[in-house]
């Protein structure tokens, strides 16, 4: 890593600190933002490969993967058997989800951009900061040792529903469930490993929410705050709001499987065919609303504050104020707020009293429209505007481009009388694709291209940056798109082998063309690792502001020092003061003194 | 023309998508399962509204992108229009979303009300028990179509009910009342061409309604069996995770051309499931609250 050794005489004192200090147990917001953003990519890898091997099964059910397929747990021959499948499946989107977005969005921008864009020296609590990382390391060793244990890894699907998750033996026979092979240790260490997840996002959280709150430079009103701060101040509070409840939930569960208590099994014992589910009074269904009331504000901790970093990326190459800076805040607290009230989209199909479903129906639809007014607010900007096709730019793009479809296909699944056809089929899982890769991954990559310069000092090369770009727009619309069409045509999700079903024999050329380009799709992203891995030690030097960008981090050095900023930056304007005709060059930084002859802003 | 290039690989992505979702539906098995149920109409209107909706506001959004990337691509010694915002676009693209997306979200309340309010359920022709459990669905027949008591019978099983593996027999026109339950993890029954899914609860019974208004068998009284008529063969399957066999819950759904020809069916079964040594019947779920 190409962090720079020079520490410039600030107020701040302090003294130059060991290795392990600085870059292994460091309190500076930066390191350990960039410690996120490793530790993320290398799940990124394992939650791909994990993917891989889904389509594998999906597209060819009756292959086999020679040599390979042995070492499989349970396989059948050189084929993996349907429980490993249930494995994979289930602990490619939680690390996806809990291991790779999560940690990416939030711990790696949200800690390394948040006190740089509003001007502060570091985050409000250091050591809390470096706890939140390192919370997550029993976790990252719990989930992955959790391969290994007897029965494998969790296999009930990344949403872990009782009774397939939490059935257990009865007192003293052990943990082995006899739901599945996966609901025994592998689930128990599943919750276990989240629970670690949970307080780390949660230390986190409460860290952004002081940091933005108290620790803005002068100047730096909140209408002045860089959308990617509000996404994360307002992501912060999602996450500080909604993570008690998935903590709690996680336990209940954690109890359930380990001293037999009942929260999530129902009356009846032993009525359950020979499984002993405790004497009982619990609710499979009290799970799934515990889980929800977490995991749909989830999903916008999971955009959001790709929302936020892309509206910077954009204004920046567009070379344009953003369009409708307040309209833009006050959708992603509309969405935000409206994020709490629909979880039960969830459960239309659950058993849950219908009339609740209309409820939840009315309020899911109408969290459509905070997303339409972000989707035009993008347009306005880059309409008129004069863009720059970097890296980072293509990677926003694609971000808007594929967020239409996302939040376009949700509708289908928020209108009660079509979910109920389509719920559960491959619509529900070419919609997610396209919100949680094709937007939340594409954000990602638009944030990693643009802020490297000020992480590590390089640029990341261009063109292999572009090819990298190009194969990954591609190839992810070849191998989620097609989706839809099998949704509509009924294909239930999680299926080991739907060849089984008449109906479904037109679309398994349609599965094989998704798993080739997963594979293609996979086999981009090596083109990124390499292009990362070379740019952090030979990339070309990154000046401070490479990018010629208005906020407060490009006026730091690239990679800014321990303490940030030589001295406090005064914040004079808002952050998108791009193409002032006013002035002679076409942006103007929110620190820079005031131009003669130009009338200051009103705001 | 580099700068211009990026709109027009992504202008030919889009349009490969369009042109996916404009070709599906004239491409056999792409695209929905030919509806049978009273209310499937409903259910494929309501997703051709929305798929209208959705497909103008997607041509809308992706060309404005598209176009706005191709026109204002880099040029150098240009500057961007200096433009914060406008208060009456924001407006304009707040209010009229704002009426659509009401008038989709009214749009299926009767819909949805009609397919799951226990209140608003038909009175039933044919009830039916139908447990799921790992991995197959057991289908519980009354001796009469519909007994008596049903509410009472969807909790205790009658001595002459008959069991069967897989196999749901009704008859066209006939409202039929399902009384779902699992007997261990969840599952979820779907029957695709009835437009109709729902999950089975443990420990709860969860009625479940339709009306099949097309037929695909007719009981052949020399062989015993239903023949399928034009190959019209509608699986049941089930939607939710429910372990190593998920996939394999494979059923079949006979809809009889009449009641009477159901019942000849009926009679055949019954008279051969008492042939049969009796069998250890599942000990029935009783949900204490």
């Amino acid at each position: 890593m190409s962090v720079s050794h020079s520490h410039p005489a600030g107020t701040h004192a302090h003294h130059e600190l060991g290795f392990l200090r600085k870059y292994i147990f460091s309190e500076d917001h930066k390191i350990i933002g960039i410690q996120f953003l490793f530790s993320g990519i290398i799940f990124l890898l394992i939650g791909g490969i994990l993917a891989l091997l889904v389509r594998l099964q999906i597209g060819f059910p009756q292959g086999t993967l020679p040599h390979i397929g042995r070492w499989f747990p349970a396989s059948w021959g050189e084929r993996m058997s349907p429980d490993f499948y249930a494995m994979i499946f289930s602990m490619h989107a939680t690390i996806m989800i809990f291991f790779v977005i999560i940690p990416l969005l939030t711990g790696a921008f949200g800690n390394f951009c948040i006190p740089l864009m509003i001007g502060a020296r570091d985050m409000a609590f250091p050591k809390l900061n470096m706890m939140s990382y390192w919370f997550m390391w029993p976790a990252f060793a719990i989930i992955l040792s959790s391969f290994f244990v007897e029965g494998g890894a969790a296999g009930s699907g990344w949403t872990s529903y009782p009774l397939l998750a939490s059935a257990t033996m009865s007192a003293g026979e052990g943990f082995q469930s006899p739901a599945s092979p996966h609901s025994g240790h592998g689930q128990i260490c599943w919750l276990a490993a989240l629970v670690f997840v949970g307080i780390s996002s949660m230390m986190g959280s409460v860290n952004y929410l002081t940091t933005i709150i108290n620790l803005r430079a002068p100047g730096m009103t909140l209408f002045r705050m860089p959308l990617t701060v509000w996404a994360m101040f307002i992501t912060a509070i999602l996450q500080a709001m909604a993570l008690p409840v998935l903590t709690v939930a996680l336990i209940l569960q954690l109890l359930d499987k380990t001293i037999n208590t009942t929260f999530f099994l129902p009356p009846g014992g032993m009525a359950f065919g020979n499984w002993h589910t405790g004497p009982g009074g619990g609710q499979t269904l009290l799970w799934q609303h515990l889980f929800w009331f977490y995991s749909h504000p989830a999903v916008y901790i999971m955009i959001l504050p790709a929302m936020g970093m892309v509206s910077d990326v954009i204004a920046t190459f567009a070379r344009k104020h953003i369009f409708g800076y307040k309209p833009m805040v006050l959708a992603i607290a509309g969405i935000a707020g409206l994020g709490f009230i629909v979880w039960g989209h969830h459960m239309f199909q659950s058993g849950m009293d219908p009339r609740l479903g209309t409820g939840f129906m009315i309020a899911t639809i109408m969290i459509a429209l905070p997303s339409a007014v972000k989707t035009f607010n993008w347009l306005g900007t880059i309409w008129g505007g004069n863009i720059q096709y970097t890296t980072a730019m293509l990677n926003a793009l694609a971000f808007v481009a594929m967020f239409v479809i996302g939040g376009l296909s949700g509708i289908f699944m928020a209108a009660t009388p079509v979910d109920v056809y389509i719920h559960d089929t491959y619509f529900i899982v070419a919609h997610l694709h396209y919100v949680l890769f094709m937007s939340s991954i594409f954000g990602i990559f638009s944030g990693i291209y643009y802020w490297f310069p000020k992480m590590f000092g390089r640029l990341m090369n261009e063109k292999w940056g572009k090819v990298h770009f190009a194969m990954t727009f591609l190839f992810s619309n070849c191998t989620f798109f097609p989706m839809h069409i099998i949704g509509v045509a009924g294909h239930p999700r999680r299926y080991y082998d739907s060849t089984l079903y008449h109906y479904l024999d037109k679309v398994q050329p349609l599965n094989q063309f998704m798993t080739i380009s997963a594979i293609l799709l996979g086999l981009g992203q090596i083109i990124f690792l390499i292009n990362f891995l070379w740019s952090l030690f030979r990339g070309a030097k990154a000046g401070a502001n490479p990018w010629h960008s208005n906020t407060l981090e490009w006026t730091a050095p690239s990679p800014p020092p321990h303490g940030n900023f030589e001295e406090t930056p005064i914040v004079r304007r808002g952050p998108y003061e791009y193409g002032n005709p006013d002035i002679e060059e076409d942006y103007l930084p929110q620190a820079s003194p005031q131009p003669s002859g130009v009338p200051a802003p009103a705001h | 023309m580099q700068q211009k290039g990026w709109s027009i690989f992504f202008g030919v992505v889009l349009l490969g998508e369009f042109l996916l979702f404009a070709v599906a539906p004239f491409v056999k098995g792409w695209w929905l399962p030919d509806n049978v149920s009273s209310f499937g109409g409903e259910v494929d209107y309501l997703y051709y509204v929305i798929l209208g909706f959705t497909g103008f506001f997607f041509v809308l959004t992706e060309v404005l992108l598209v176009w706005a990337m191709y026109r204002f691509a880099w040029l150098p010694n240009t500057k961007s229009q200096y433009i914060e915002g406008n208060h009456r676009l924001e407006l304009l693209w707040t209010i009229v979303p704002a009426g659509i997306l009401l008038f989709i979200a009214f749009a299926q309340i009767n819909a949805w009300e009609k397919i799951k309010y226990q209140a608003r359920m038909p009175e039933p022709d044919l009830v039916l028990g139908v447990t799921a459990r790992q991995w197959d669905w057991s289908m519980r027949y009354a001796d009469e179509a519909k007994p008596e008591n049903f509410r009472a019978w969807a909790e205790i099983p009658a001595i002459d009910d008959i069991y069967l593996p897989d196999e749901l027999h009704c008859w066209k026109g006939g409202n039929v009342k399902i009384y779902l339950k699992t007997q261990d993890v969840l599952h979820s029954l779907f029957l695709p061409q009835l437009r109709l899914k729902q999950d089975a609860l443990p420990g709860k019974t969860i009625p479940v309604w339709f009306q099949a208004t097309e037929a695909n068998v007719r009981f052949n009284e020399e062989t015993g069996k239903c023949d399928l008529s034009d190959n019209k063969e509608w699986e049941i399957a089930c939607a939710e995770l429910c372990g190593g066999g998920h996939y394999r819950m494979r059923g079949l759904l006979y809809v009889h051309e009449s009641k009477e020809d159901y019942l000849k069916w009926f009679k055949h079964a019954q008279a051969e499931a008492r042939s049969r040594q009796p069998e250890k019947k599942p000990t029935p779920v009783v949900a204490k609250d």
